[in-house]
C-alpha cells in the first residue's frame, strides 16, 4: 500500500508528537507514505481569497502522480477535499492551472489517515498486530473537519470509524454527545474566551463518561486540547487531567511500541498514568 | 431596546444580487428562515445576529449590518449548519465569502489581523511556522503577551520549533497569491 504523503504545517511544529506516531506506526502496518516533495501549506481557515486557497490545496493534489494522498490533518483533509469540488468548475481551474507549473488534473483522492487505517488497510487485518489488547475506555472525538463538509468514508452526524477502531485495539469507545462537536481551536488565537469555553464542554463531558483519554485525529484539536487543557482548568477552576490521545498513539500503545517512540513524553497532560492503566 | 425599522433607504439590492453568485449564496433565496443553522452552531450565542437572520439580512440587502456584524468573525468553520440545512446553503462558505468583502470594506479586527498574517507567512514561506506566526500576530496584538507562558511550555516540549518552517523552493506561490490580488481580494462571480 504506497500514499503520496500531505504531512500539513503542524507535523513540524506543534504536532511533532503525531509525526513520530505516524512514523512508528505506518511503516509498520506495511503502509508506504512517500512525502510530496516541496509541499505547500493548505492555507489552513485563514487564508481568505478563495482562489488562492483553492490554488494550494490544487498543487498538492497534482503532485501526486498517480498515488492516493493521504494526510494526518483534518484542515488539509477537509482544504483537499473541498479543493476537489470547487475545481469541477472549469473557469476556477483554468485560473488556477495558470498560476501552477504541475497541471491540476483532477485525478488525485485525498485520504485522511484515519480513512486508510480503517478502510484502505481494514480492521480485520489491523487486529493482527493488535499485541496486547488495550483495557481502557476511551473517547471517539472525531472533530469537525474529518467528516465535514465532505468526506467518503464516514457519517457527518455520527461517525463511527475511530469507535470500531478503538473496540479494535482492545478497548471500549465510550458514548460520547460530542464526538464531532468543535472544539474551538480555530478561534484558539483570536478568541481565547469562547474558544476556552467549547474546550471546557467537551473536556467535562469525557471526564464524566469515565474515559480515561480522548482519541483525536487532528493536530489543531489535540493542540486545543491537551495544550491549553490547563488554561481551562485555570479559567473554570476545574479538575480535568484528561490525556489527548492520537489515534495512531493509541494503535502504537496496542502493537507494543515503547511509549517514547510514539512521542507520548511531549503532551502537556501528563500520559505516564494512562500508559500504565494501558498496562504498557 | 426598541429593533429599528427597516427603511427602504438601508438596503442595498446589489449586494444581494453580488452575494447570491458567490459559494455559499447559491441557495440563498430559498432559506425559510427554519433556524437549524443557527440552533446547530456551537456559537451563536456570542453572534450579533445568529447565521439564519445573516441570510435573511443578505436577502434584504442590509450590507452595512452584514458586513459589520461579528458572525463572519465568530464562525470557527466546523460546518455543522451546512451539511444541515435543508435547502442547501452553505452558511459556512458564506461567511467566507463575506470576510474578504468585509476586509476590503474597512472592516478589521483581530481575526482579519490573524488571517493576514498568517496568509502573510503562508506567501513568503510556503509553511505556517506556528512560531512566526504567534510572533508576527503578537507584534499587532499586544494582548499576545498574556499567551508567553503558553508559548514557553510548547518550546520546553519541542512543539514550537524556532526556526522557520519554509519550502525549498518558493518561486510558485508568487503567481499562487497573484490570484486574490487579481479580483483585489474578492472572489469571481460563478
Amino acid at each position: 500500500m504506497k500514499y503520496s504523503y500531505y504531512p500539513g504545517c503542524a507535523q513540524h511544529g506543534t504536532a511533532v508528537d503525531y509525526r513520530m506516531s505516524v512514523e512508528a506506526v505506518m511503516s509498520r502496518l506495511g503502509i508506504e507514505l512517500e512525502e510530496i516533495k516541496n509541499w505547500n501549506c493548505c492555507g489552513a481557515l485563514h487564508v481568505d481569497d478563495r482562489s488562492t486557497r483553492v490554488a494550494l490545496s490544487a498543487r498538492t493534489l497534482a503532485a501526486t502522480k498517480g498515488l492516493d494522498v493521504a494526510t494526518p490533518c483534518n484542515l488539509c483533509y477537509s482544504n483537499l477535499m473541498r479543493a476537489n469540488t470547487a475545481l469541477e468548475d472549469s473557469d476556477l481551474k483554468n485560473r488556477v492551472n495558470g498560476a501552477l507549473v504541475i497541471k491540476y488534473e483532477g485525478n488525485a483522492k485525498p485520504k485522511h489517515l484515519l480513512e486508510v487505517v480503517v478502510k484502505d488497510l481494514g480492521l480485520a487485518k489491523l487486529v493482527e498486530q493488535v499485541k496486547k489488547p488495550l483495557k481502557i475506555k476511551a473517547v471517539p472525538y472525531y472533530g469537525c473537519l474529518l467528516t465535514r463538509p465532505e468526506n467518503k468514508f464516514d457519517s457527518p452526524e455520527n461517525p463511527g470509524s475511530l469507535d470500531n477502531l478503538i473496540s479494535t485495539l482492545g478497548a471500549e469507545p465510550v458514548k460520547y454527545y460530542y464526538k464531532t462537536k468543535c472544539c474551538g481551536g480555530p478561534i484558539l488565537i483570536t478568541n481565547e474566551n469562547l474558544a476556552l469555553e467549547l474546550a471546557k464542554d467537551l473536556l467535562v463531558m469525557a471526564k464524566d463518561s469515565g474515559a480515561d483519554c480522548m482519541v483525536v485525529t487532528c493536530p489543531m484539536c489535540h493542540l486545543q486540547l491537551d495544550a491549553k487543557q490547563k488554561a481551562v482548568e485555570a479559567k473554570f477552576n476545574i479538575k480535568i487531567d484528561m490525556p489527548i490521545i492520537y489515534f495512531t498513539q493509541l494503535i502504537g500503545l496496542a502493537m507494543g511500541i515503547a511509549p517514547a517512540e510514539l512521542g507520548l513524553d511531549k503532551h502537556l497532560v501528563p500520559t505516564d498514568k494512562f500508559i500504565s492503566k494501558a498496562g504498557r | 431596546m426598541q429593533k429599528e425599522t427597516i427603511i427602504p433607504e438601508s438596503r442595498d439590492n446589489a449586494f444581494r444580487d453580488l452575494i447570491i453568485k458567490m459559494p455559499g449564496g447559491e441557495n440563498l433565496l430559498t432559506c425559510m428562515q427554519c433556524g437549524t443553522c443557527a440552533g446547530s452552531c456551537p456559537v451563536s450565542h456570542e453572534m450579533d445576529y445568529t447565521p439564519r437572520q445573516i441570510v435573511r439580512m443578505i436577502q434584504l440587502g442590509l450590507k452595512k449590518e452584514v458586513l459589520n456584524s461579528n458572525t463572519i468573525w465568530i464562525c470557527t468553520t466546523c460546518f455543522s449548519c451546512s451539511v444541515r440545512c435543508p435547502r442547501g446553503i452553505y452558511p459556512t462558505e458564506l461567511m467566507e465569502t463575506l470576510k474578504p468583502i468585509a476586509m476590503k470594506e474597512g472592516i478589521r479586527n483581530k481575526n482579519a489581523k490573524f488571517d493576514t498574517v498568517f496568509a502573510d507567512v503562508v506567501k513568503k514561506n510556503g509553511r505556517a511556522s506556528e512560531f512566526l506566526l504567534f510572533s508576527k500576530y503578537s507584534i499587532s496584538e499586544p494582548g499576545m503577551i498574556k499567551q508567553a507562558p503558553f508559548g514557553i511550555s510548547l518550546i520546553t516540549k519541542g512543539k514550537l520549533p524556532l526556526s522557520v518552517a519554509k519550502m525549498d523552493d518558493t518561486r510558485e506561490l508568487e503567481a499562487i497569491f497573484k490570484l486574490g490580488e487579481e479580483n483585489d481580494g474578492m472572489e469571481t462571480e460563478k
